[in-house]
């Protein structure tokens, strides 16, 4: 009996001790599991206590919340007061509570608690003041990103960045505008003449490159978005483009047809100094650098119809990056990640559609991230995380997002001319 | 024995569950004594340039293109649909033209246009290759290479703007003009 005894004992310890070391075990993949999935994402309601109720900016809130895909934002327009921490019982289900109080007096504020919705623990406070209201847009997406960043999510910083765009506004003549990225403040920088194909020059978004028209051959400035200073960076008889820049800024790959024939170079900033990268008898246009950015990939129409290729900046040879669809015009690189719009029907006239793909250097699989419309210019963020597009739909036309992880996508109508080219 | 090994188990236990029910992580948590963001975070004012000069419907040659089609005795040649190669039914333009050239001791422009289907970036140089296309049949009709100067305004100057196929026809196009 007392053998029996110790021997339940011992099992008991040994199941004990597995136990312990199990839990331990489970705690270090529950660690694991919570920093990693962010399909779990945070439920979160705002709260408005402004004094004048401002839909517009409790939706651009509501957007930025879900386009950054790691929240899930409740839709109702609660209302309430900014210092209080007491919480209507029907928020306490949310894990966060966003109070805000935008005000227009002297300028703009806008003030920001976020508070744990179980007890009402104020996690992060904030306050953000510009000298006028055209810039409110920017005002929620910064806090939107500061939010993100306290509670230590993958950075969505992008969302504070201008877009930039050219639309032509009447024959021979035509607009460039800065954006923020949902088209609520929108603000005309050049206006008049024909001035095209805007690329940002710098990653803190302060000078970029444009194509001006208004002489006899087009010329590539670069010009200072506060200053207004230009700088002349080349001329080309026939046609001219930055399609992109190097991450350090130095160098610039253009489209230039110095001999009636487009084809890729690759500028110096410093130096002016020009190298052709292809040598082509049809169109070659589009560059964007590729992987480590000694490679390169391009639209050209080498087969017979507009294609994506790649080729190594000091190499001769060129290879074909997509295999599927009849006209694929236009393309985006980041890293590996390469996507491209592709017209899927046959009309030779009217609205055709065009989806948008999403590939990689590294293989030759692909996937759409669009199903319908005409969907054109697709541009990564500059984290790489989300495509900006433009959507043509019947007699209306919006600007896109679709975040690469989260899945989630956003439209936002724009009004007014369609856009001819866009960088952000 | 088996006491102390009980013992020590919870003792473990208890460390490890502590360890598992930890709190969440450690927030940067900004003590907002009205911590102002600088407005210089949402960017400063930026400039708005006006550059109206240019585009005056009157104004010729130079500065850009301000018409809509050929001007000076010369006729536009038409294209096909993503086209860039001269059809029979223009090798009587391409003569006229060249006609005209040789009447003229200035500097011609041939301007290349297009429709408004595709990204912009390969409709400027499509529309290139037009211009390139009618400057070629010039040339191969004796005109001097050097009097002749291209650009491509993509699609930046219909003629029309209704959404038929006449109004793409007639976008799909090369002007020639005298630059004055």
């Amino acid at each position: 009996m007392l053998l029996l005894k110790i021997k339940i004992k011992e099992l008991f310890v040994k199941y004990l001790l597995f136990l312990v070391l199990s839990l331990n075990l489970f705690a270090v993949d529950a660690t694991v599991k919570i920093e990693k999935d962010v399909e779990n994402r945070a439920r979160i309601a705002l709260v408005d206590a402004s004094t004048i109720t401002n839909n517009t900016f409790f939706k651009i809130l509501q957007d930025d919340l879900k386009i950054s895909g790691h929240f899930i934002a409740d839709k109702t327009h609660h209302k309430g007061d900014i210092s209080s921490n007491y919480l209507l019982p029907v928020l306490k289900s949310k894990e966060y509570v966003l109070k805000y109080a935008l005000t227009q007096e002297s300028g703009t504020k806008l003030l920001v608690r976020l508070l744990k919705a179980s007890d009402s623990t104020e996690v992060f406070k904030k306050s953000y003041a510009i000298p006028s209201k055209n810039k409110i847009p920017f005002l929620a997406h910064k806090a939107v990103s500061d939010i993100n960043r306290v509670l230590k999510y993958p950075d969505i910083s992008w969302m504070n960045r201008y877009v930039i765009y050219a639309r032509y506004t009447t024959p021979g003549k035509s607009e460039i505008v800065l954006a923020d990225y949902t088209f609520n403040y929108k603000k005309t920088i050049i206006k008049g003449g024909l001035n095209l194909f805007p690329k940002w020059a710098d990653k803190n978004q302060k000078s970029f490159y444009y194509s001006s028209y208004n002489a006899l051959r087009p010329i590539l400035y670069k010009m200072n978005i506060y200053t207004g200073k230009k700088e002349k960076m080349a001329i080309s008889e026939g046609m001219l483009v930055c399609s992109d820049v190097r991450k350090d800024g130095a160098k610039l790959l253009l489209t230039m047809a110095p001999n009636g024939q487009s084809d890729i170079y690759e500028l110096d900033v410093a130096s002016k100094a020009k190298k052709r990268v292809t040598k082509f008898n049809g169109i070659d246009v589009n560059a964007k650098y590729l992987d480590d950015e000694g490679s390169i990939t391009f639209v050209s129409d080498r087969l017979g119809y507009a294609n994506i290729f790649k080729k190594g900046l000091n190499a001769s040879s060129v290879s074909q990056v997509v295999y599927h669809g009849r006209n694929n015009n236009a393309v985006d690189a980041y890293g590996s990640k390469i996507v491209y719009a592709s017209r899927e029907s046959q009309k030779s006239f009217g609205a055709n559609t065009f989806n948008i793909y999403l590939t990689s250097s590294k293989s030759t699989s692909t996937r759409p991230l669009t199903t319908t419309g005409t969907n054109q210019f697709p541009k990564f963020s500059v984290d790489g995380n989300v495509i900006l597009y433009i959507k043509h739909r019947g007699n209306g036309s919006s600007v896109g997002y679709i975040n690469l992880e989260s899945q989630q996508s956003l439209l936002f109508p724009i009004s007014g001319r369609k856009i001819q080219s866009i960088d952000w | 024995m088996i006491k102390k090994s009980i013992i020590i188990i919870l003792t473990l236990s208890s460390m490890l569950l502590t360890g598992c029910s930890q709190k969440a992580p450690d927030l940067d948590i900004e003590d907002g004594k009205n911590n102002i963001s600088d407005s210089t975070e949402i960017s400063g004012d930026t400039v708005a340039i006006d550059e109206n000069r240019y585009g005056n419907e009157n104004t010729s040659g130079e500065n850009g293109s301000q018409y809509n089609s050929s001007s000076d005795g010369f006729q536009s040649i038409y294209f096909g649909f993503g086209d860039y190669g001269i059809s029979s039914s223009m090798e009587n333009h391409i003569t006229t033209n060249t006609n005209v050239i040789n009447s003229t001791t200035s500097t011609i422009k041939v301007e290349g246009n297009c429709d408004e289907f595709g990204t912009d970036e390969y409709n400027y140089a499509l529309g290139l290759k037009r211009a390139k296309a009618v400057k070629d049949s010039i040339v191969a009709q004796g005109v001097p290479e050097s009097k002749m100067v291209l650009i491509s305004y993509g699609e930046s100057n219909p003629t029309c703007s209704s959404p038929t196929d006449s109004c793409y026809e007639k976008n799909r196009r090369v002007d020639l003009r005298l630059v004055k």
